[in-house]
């Protein structure tokens, strides 16, 4: 009697601390959207009443080049990622199953690009990209994304990697398959759960970068973390608008991580756990 | 179907010799085994048939066409892995039918069907079929990554260790299975084994393998009484081989055979035969091995005339039979005896090795010099090799 009514409490309790955690974690984002709702007059207001006008949404997404920047996005991170994975994915399975001199090294210094905060690397950076004429296109953006999404996919897939025996690959090799053959058919299925969630979190933090695209483009290209900044004018700050900018650029990212969700969490555990 | 030769084949990792110039040749339709303990290099040779690893030196041939630098799919060679290797995203069929649907080896899929069923059925494994490779025990996956290799007709099957881990009903059943399978499929088949009575029960014939080389090639029965050294004498059978470490006197036809036990000598005399008296004075034998297999010692607690004088240093059944082993010193002996005997450890123990059954090891180089009754034991053991 005693330990039930006891368990009910601290039930309670625990459900008491998660709708707090809740609030205080989706409010933001919720005031966020609210505010995207309300006209100019009546941004700073406190109250959860208004009238709510379709105006800033207007004004952003059809008489703008909101569109546009969050095409720019969309190819930037969405190549990010496709070079990621293009180059990642066989140079974990050479981590994972080649021994090579400074192996070890080269598999730590590829994670070591984390290392750096961006604001270091990125005045160096830009130097170099206005000379190699990579400043402001689509492609010096792509390559600096690496730097983020590169190591989190190599990392992550090289751990699935190594946990398949390499008796299965010399197996199919016996069996009459060719390499691309092996390659295609038994290892991607098996290291699928790492390579969708590793891909889908590098997409994540390349769509989310901000100081490489705002020193390392301009105009041409214009990513939608860097375009958010136009709403807050040296005068004034436009809430409306911004708060319809930032509730449109989270939504890709939020569309993608609930389709797969349940990847993300097994595939980041699954390949770390030997056995 | 394929002799397979390999000549002086040699592969290191790193510093390591896996293999050491290995020579050999299996015949056609031939069931051979490789035997040695763990790390003597027996995966390395399947490897090598198989094109996974490629030889540093040496050449491996099947049906004498170089095979060095052909692909492991082109070999057509079906190989069961010791740690099974099943693909985890497949159902057993589709693990078992994967071979008959890669480009190479293509097979329509009602065949392919008719010979899994007969593979699943002959593995008592019908019932698997639709699981995946995480829902099987050990036993089961064994079997299935033996139906993988089974469905094929190939030029070699390469066995490692398949029966390792299954129960021992299963495996003395599946052993009687498998030879009778390969001699109506008409295969060779290399096995690899570390159970010497697997090997005995299986090979046309055995390779004793030990540090990357080929210590002994021959029939079970030739390599059981005629073994090559003292390495390959105590590999063979179990209880393990006595090997007694004696001089030889002669004194005109009489020889004596003298050894210590306890810090006292022993002297017996040899019985006389006419190829070991001549083999003793052609090397001028004094130091010897002399090596006698367990059942062939007599023993007794009481005092009889003739035995020598032991202590009882364990008493263990084996089954259908225990072993009694006798501390004599620097060395043990090792018997055969009824089960259920009342025996105290440390008792007196009075032994009488039948000296006319033993085999003479030279004492320096551990070789094989000559044994009783030679030319009997020859005739028998090689006639099994004429079929």
């Amino acid at each position: 009697m005693m330990n039930t009514s006891k368990q009910r409490v601290l039930t309670a309790l625990m459900n008491i601390l998660l709708l707090i955690y809740a609030v205080f974690a989706l409010f933001p984002l919720l005031w966020m959207v609210m505010i995207s709702f309300k006209a100019d007059t009546e941004v700073f207001t406190t109250t959860f009443i208004f009238n709510p006008t379709l105006a800033n949404y207007k004004e952003v997404l059809f008489r703008s080049n909101y569109a546009r920047y969050i095409i720019d996005s969309l190819i930037v991170s969405g190549g990010a990622v496709l070079v990621s994975v293009v180059v990642g994915v066989p140079a974990a399975y050479a981590l994972a199953r080649y021994n090579f001199p400074r192996k070890e090294e080269l598999a730590f210094q590829i994670l070591s690009f984390k290392f750096a905060p961006e604001i270091l690397v990125v005045l160096p950076l830009f130097m170099l990209y206005q000379k190699m004429g990579l400043y402001d296109s689509y492609i010096g953006l792509i390559w600096v994304y690496q730097l983020i999404s590169l190591p989190l996919l190599i990392w992550v897939v090289r751990g699935y990697f190594e946990d398949i025996s390499v008796e299965i690959e010399y197996a199919a090799q016996v069996d009459g398959y060719p390499w691309y053959q092996i390659f295609f058919k038994m290892l991607i299925p098996l290291i699928k759960p790492g390579l969708v969630s590793s891909a889908l979190l590098a997409f994540i933090f390349a769509w989310n970068s901000f100081t490489f695209p705002l020193i390392l483009a301009s105009s041409k290209v214009y990513p939608v973390t860097v375009a958010i900044t136009k709403y807050l004018g040296t005068d004034t700050a436009r809430y409306g608008n911004l708060a319809v900018a930032a509730t449109v650029s989270a939504l890709p990212a939020i569309i993608f991580a609930l389709f797969i969700q349940k990847h993300l969490v097994r595939g980041l555990s699954f390949g770390a756990v030997k056995g | 179907m394929a002799r397979i030769k390999f000549e002086n084949v040699k592969k290191t990792f790193g510093k390591v010799y896996a293999l050491d110039g290995i020579s050999f040749e299996i015949h056609d339709n031939e069931f051979f085994v490789l035997f040695g303990p763990a790390g003597a290099g027996k995966t390395t040779i399947l490897n090598c048939v198989a094109g996974i690893l490629i030889p540093d030196e040496g050449t491996i041939s099947f049906n004498d066409q170089l095979m060095n630098l052909v692909d492991p799919a082109r070999r057509n060679v079906a190989m069961v892995f010791e740690n099974y290797a099943l693909y985890p995203n497949m159902t057993v069929y589709d693990n078992m039918a994967s071979p008959l649907r890669s480009k190479l080896y293509k097979t329509d899929e009602n065949t392919i069907k008719e010979k899994v069923n007969g593979a699943a059925k002959m593995m008592k494994m019908e019932n698997l079929l639709e699981r995946l490779p995480s829902q099987l025990s050990n036993g089961q996956k064994q079997r299935v990554a033996m139906g993988r290799a089974l469905v094929r007709d190939p030029n070699v099957f390469l066995m490692d260790e398949p029966l390792a881990h299954l129960d021992a009903k299963l495996r003395n059943a599946m052993r009687t299975e498998l030879k009778e399978m390969q001699a109506s499929l008409g295969s060779t088949c290399i096995y690899v084994t570390h159970d010497f009575m697997e090997a005995m029960a299986l090979g046309d014939r055995i390779a004793i393998i030990n540090k990357g080389k080929i210590i002994q090639v021959g029939s079970g029965d030739e390599i059981y009484y005629m073994p090559t050294n003292e390495f390959v004498a105590s590999l063979m059978g179990e209880p393990q081989i006595n090997i007694i470490p004696s001089t030889i006197k002669a004194e005109g036809n009489k020889y004596d055979l003298c050894f210590d036990v306890l810090g006292k000598e022993i002297s017996m005399e040899m019985p006389v035969d006419e190829k070991v008296m001549a083999k003793i004075d052609e090397l001028d034998l004094r130091c010897a091995d002399i090596g006698i297999r367990p059942q062939h010692i007599q023993y007794s607690f009481e005092k009889i005339e003739g035995y020598f004088k032991a202590t009882v240093y364990s008493y263990e059944s084996i089954g259908n039979k225990s072993v009694i082993i006798a501390d004599c010193g620097d060395y043990q002996i090792r018997m055969i005896a009824p089960n259920g005997l009342r025996v105290q450890i440390d008792s007196d123990i009075y032994i009488s090795p039948e000296v006319e059954k033993s085999i003479v090891f030279d004492s320096g180089s551990k070789k094989y010099i000559v044994r009783y009754d030679e030319e009997t034991v020859k005739a028998f053991a090689t006639k099994q090799e004429v079929r």
